[in-house]
């Protein structure tokens, strides 16, 4: 049985009472959620508190999942639906990108190792316009498909497609011109 | 290899177990969007059934009366069906298809306006009412204008606040958008019927009163969708 397939029968488990389902859940998705969130905060306290939100409201509208819907992207987009919220309520979007000086915990992309350090990496794709290093991310880091990524973020799988090519186009520009400045 | 070490913390395990009773799958946006019409159609043609339908339907023809309200109920459960795939989290349509199917809408009133005025260009119908009554309507048609607009608008109202129900659960990501996006359906559903009834095709009238009704039910649903969504999030909890 598919890992998707999987997801969505133990979501069915859980729609019916299983807390054990629950606990399934968050096991299986809760650590790449919370990378996820730490990329859209900028930081991995927040996308921590934003992680337990996420569940929470996972929960209260566990209702709103049909067995049709593969549970990856659903509780994901749920988990950006959930830092959209936030961000509008506490309207600190200025905040939260001058914390990303910081350089918290974005990822490290497998394809993009070979291009330089992880620390050279971060900057990169921190140095990247949102909508293309989340795409990129989205692509390349949790493997979603373009349309899944297209549901996601409400554009066309061509679009998603275009942001997360040339997020990687523009990494690889970074990459070189900060290695070609450490020379 | 999924990574299954993690466990959730016993606070937010206290929370779900405070709750846990089976709860029955949402249906998918189609299914959910097909639902609707009943109960669409049978608000929208409440009117019908009261005041009958206008007295130039011979001048009109069958496209223009039926299909040209059936064209537009079509419409309004599209807006209702792209309304619930804006409210799933992984299932958003892109943005063109919302955007072109407002602006279809609006078109569509606009034309369907146009063209009855153009075939039939009635000022100054009368109306099933006391002769008395038709005189007054004469001297101050405006009056006319106010009642399509109020009652279309409380229809729509009804209307709006039953999908409003049906999307109480909705996670969108932008929940104003996809209440609009419910509240123009309403819209369009409840002008759909009332434009076969209604005795008037100047424009003035069918674009100044029925489209004041469909823009009342678009910013009714928009708000309702904004304060649902802001309930969502105080339910969540943590504020900061």
């Amino acid at each position: 049985m598919s890992e998707d397939q999987e997801l969505r029968d133990v979501m069915i488990r859980y729609q019916g009472g299983s807390p054990e389902a629950f606990e399934e859940i968050y096991a299986q998705l809760a650590p790449g959620v919370r990378r996820y969130l730490a990329h859209l905060a900028g930081g991995a306290e927040i996308g921590d508190d934003l992680l337990q939100e996420t569940f929470l409201q996972m929960h209260r509208s566990r209702s709103a999942y049909n067995p049709q819907y593969a549970v990856r992207p659903w509780v994901f987009g749920l988990a950006r639906n959930v830092f959209l919220m936030n961000r509008r309520a506490a309207r600190r979007w200025a905040t939260i990108h001058e914390s990303r000086e910081d350089l918290p915990e974005f990822p490290v992309l497998p394809e993009a190792e070979r291009l330089g350090s992880q620390d050279e990496i971060r900057r990169g794709i921190a140095s990247l316009h949102p909508d293309q290093a989340e795409a990129l991310l989205l692509h390349h880091e949790w493997g979603f498909s373009f349309e899944e990524i297209a549901g996601m973020l409400g554009i066309s799988a061509a679009a998603a497609r275009a942001r997360a090519s040339r997020g990687m186009a523009d990494l690889r520009v970074a990459l070189n011109s900060l290695q070609r400045t450490r020379a | 290899m999924i990574d299954r070490s993690p466990k959730p913390p016993e606070a937010l395990m206290r929370a779900i177990a405070q709750d846990l009773r089976p709860v029955k799958p949402s249906p998918q946006p189609l299914q959910l969007a097909l639902r609707m019409i009943p109960l669409a159609l049978l608000v929208s043609s409440a009117i019908l059934l009261a005041v009958g339908p206008r007295q130039d339907l011979s001048v009109l023809g069958p496209f223009l009366t039926w299909g040209a309200s059936a064209a537009q109920f079509v419409l309004a459960i599209a807006l209702i069906w792209i309304a619930a795939h804006e409210s799933i989290p992984a299932g958003r349509l892109p943005r063109q298809i919302v955007y072109a199917a407002t602006v279809a809408g609006f078109l569509v009133v606009v034309f369907v306006t146009l063209l009855t005025f153009s075939t039939s260009p009635v000022s100054a119908p009368l109306v099933r009412v006391p002769p008395k009554v038709n005189e007054l309507l004469h001297v101050s048609p405006w009056i006319t204008g106010f009642a399509c607009g109020i009652g279309s608008t409380v229809a729509g109202g009804i209307l709006v606040l039953f999908f409003s129900w049906v999307f109480r659960n909705s996670l969108a990501t932008r929940p104003t958008v996809a209440g609009a996006l419910y509240g123009a359906g309403a819209g369009l559903a409840i002008n759909a019927g009332w434009r076969i009834a209604c005795p008037f095709s100047t424009p003035w009238h069918a674009l100044g009163a029925h489209g004041a009704a469909i823009i009342a039910t678009v910013i009714l649903g928009g708000l309702i969708g904004r304060h649902l969504g802001n309930r969502r999030l105080h339910i969540g909890g943590r504020r900061s």
